[in-house]
């Protein structure tokens, strides 16, 4: 039996199609933008080893810092406005007598499986000079028309709306599946103890979604670093770079200028970035595990 | 779930707040759908907001002669079921090996294409043109098809090994004392079990594919025969748009096969796009 599942030319031909696309597809182009990022390099010509004059060019430029800037405003905004209604609608659903709940869920998920083009189309069609927006705001007479994405200032909130717009559902049906898997007997005891709803919900629900918001946290604050494609349809990282992002920096140089070298140190920051997102949020919440286990420990301790 | 004989205001105003955002979050749409089916007159003057009527279904004919919409709409298709059909087929195989098939580095070669869940596509996308380049696949279906497979193998293999870890082993030792060879042990007595498994993976696959963007972009964003529909959208891209009625019909074109996915099964596409949430995190 061991000879039969350890055979070795099935094994060989059972992993070789994945490993291969993977290695060639996926991890080798990692692998490269690390590599080539410490390069001058044209995309054509042998790339010539530079060491850091990227990074330091990376750091003095004035892009790179508004870049972060709006890497940071879009994973707070999306975090933020996605998190919030996501567990105000999941918990008021949760609710089985509700009407309508098929409905509701449905309506939150449909943009989620639309194309992000789909949407963004859609987006700039309503938010534009013309737009539906606007002519929203003269149906009621008032004049606070304008062309929402042309606003150096304002430009980065509202594509970070888009985006949030877009994704709330998702994270929706995230907590939806969370809180499907609670037990209802919490609930029932906590009933008998004579506590109200939002008592319940505020000590059993959210507490115990704890795995589910990490997951939360962990999408739209990295999917604010790596925000791309909502500034590259909607508005070009206009007007005057100011929605531009590391990512937006990296396609600007290699595609537009033909820098390849200086924009994969871009992608190699936006990488760190994510990575050190994700460092952070699972150590916090293991912070909190952990901490809970030395609590009882302690009083198990104090007990005896 | 908590529920007492008097509800309290609080609750009533979050009900109304869940109907009320479900009308913002269903009105774009909706408007879209609208004025799909109006003319420029319509859209920007007599009838911006409301029912489009009589109907403009000549913007359909239109999108669909004029603006190569069936070219993208195949192209998508093709790429897409390509995608699905590859990368279920290197998902069982590769899963299966490394969860019940006994050899050194087992654990680690999985472990290491697990890593792929990691790698955003968004940093990767310079890279790829090069391999492609490198490859000679630029200019073919295959150039899009290899790295869709590629960003959703990690993925798709997470979600067979949970799977295959709960088959007992005592059906492949009776299939081996029957005298069935390894790949008929698989692809007869094995892969059937994992079916439910593989129907969230192809939804999940299927409208990720379908909706892809970034790489699509920069793959074949600049070859008109190759365009998948998200590309095909931007066609229409900014102000300068004249033909406002067939952009809408584009659109709703392109969104109508995951809306039909979507319809037909939407538990399974909740269920497949948040199963990442057991996995990822």
């Amino acid at each position: 039996m061991k000879k039969y599942m350890g055979n070795k030319l099935a094994i060989f031909l059972f992993i070789l199609p994945a490993l291969a696309i993977f290695l060639i597809f996926d991890f080798i182009p990692i692998l490269q933008v690390f590599a080539y990022s410490f390069t001058q390099w044209n995309g054509l010509t042998t790339p010539t080893f530079t060491g850091l004059e990227n990074y330091f060019r990376l750091f003095q430029d004035r892009v790179f810092v508004t870049s972060n800037k709006n890497q940071l405003i879009f994973a707070i905004l999306i975090t933020v406005y996605q998190m919030l209604f996501a567990t105000i609608f999941a918990i008021t659903i949760s609710d089985a007598k509700m009407k309508g709940r098929k409905f509701l869920r449905v309506a939150y998920f449909i943009p989620v499986i639309l194309s992000v083009t789909v949407v963004c189309q859609l987006w700039s069609a309503i938010l534009s000079g013309q737009g539906l927006l606007n002519k929203l705001f003269e149906a009621f007479g008032s004049d606070y028309t304008q062309n929402w994405l042309g606003d150096r200032y304002k430009a980065i909130y509202v594509i970070a709306f888009v985006n949030a717009w877009q994704w709330m559902g998702y994270q929706f049906a995230l907590i939806v599946a969370g809180i499907k898997s609670i037990s209802t007997d919490y609930y029932e005891a906590a009933r008998i103890d004579g506590c109200t709803n939002a008592g319940a919900h505020r000590h059993i629900t959210i507490p115990l979604l704890a795995e589910t918001y990490k997951f939360c946290l962990v999408i739209s604050l990295t999917g604010g670093i790596k925000a791309f494609t909502e500034m590259n349809i909607l508005t070009g990282g206009g007007p005057n770079k100011s929605t531009y992002t590391l990512t937006y920096m990296m396609y600007n140089a290699a595609f537009k200028k033909s820098e390849y070298g200086y924009g994969l140190a871009a992608a190699t920051v936006m990488v760190l970035e994510c990575m050190i997102v994700m460092l952070v949020i699972n150590f916090i919440f293991r912070d909190k595990d952990q901490r809970k286990e030395e609590e009882r420990s302690r009083r198990k301790r104090h007990a005896d | 779930m908590p529920t007492k004989p008097s509800k309290s205001i609080l609750h009533y105003i979050f009900v109304a707040f869940c109907w009320l955002y479900a009308a913002f979050s269903l009105y774009p749409l909706i408007w879209m759908l609208f004025y799909s089916f109006k003319n420029n007159q319509e859209i920007f003057v007599t009838n911006p907001f409301g029912f489009p009527w009589p109907l403009h279904y000549e913007n359909y004919i239109t999108a669909w002669t004029k603006y190569d919409v069936p070219l993208y709409f195949l192209n998508s298709l093709i790429v897409s079921i390509g995608t699905v059909v590859i990368t279920i087929f290197c998902a069982l195989l590769f899963s299966y090996a490394t969860s019940r098939m006994i050899w050194k580095g087992r654990h680690f070669t999985r472990l290491f294409l697990g890593l792929g869940m990691f790698i955003p596509v968004q940093a990767i996308m310079i890279p790829v043109v090069k391999v492609v380049q490198g490859f000679h696949l630029t200019g073919t279906r295959w150039s899009l098809i290899f790295p869709y497979v590629a960003i959703n193998l990690a993925f798709a293999c997470m979600v067979y090994y949970g799977f295959f870890r709960g088959i007992p082993r005592e059906l492949e030792e009776a299939a081996c004392m029957d005298g069935a060879t390894i790949y008929q042990t698989f692809f007869q007595i094995i892969e059937p079990l994992v079916r439910p498994a593989t129907v969230t993976l192809v939804i999940y696959i299927f409208l990720n594919a379908w909706n892809e963007f970034i790489l699509a972009n920069v793959l074949v964003g600049s070859i008109p025969t190759l365009k998948t529909l998200p590309l095909g959208v931007l066609f229409f891209q900014g102000e300068f748009t004249t033909d406002w009625g067939g952009m809408g019909a584009t659109m709703v074109i392109a969104s109508f096969p995951a809306i039909l996915v979507y319809s037909f099964f939407s538990e399974q596409v909740e269920n497949a796009m948040t199963i990442g949430g057991a996995v990822k995190g």
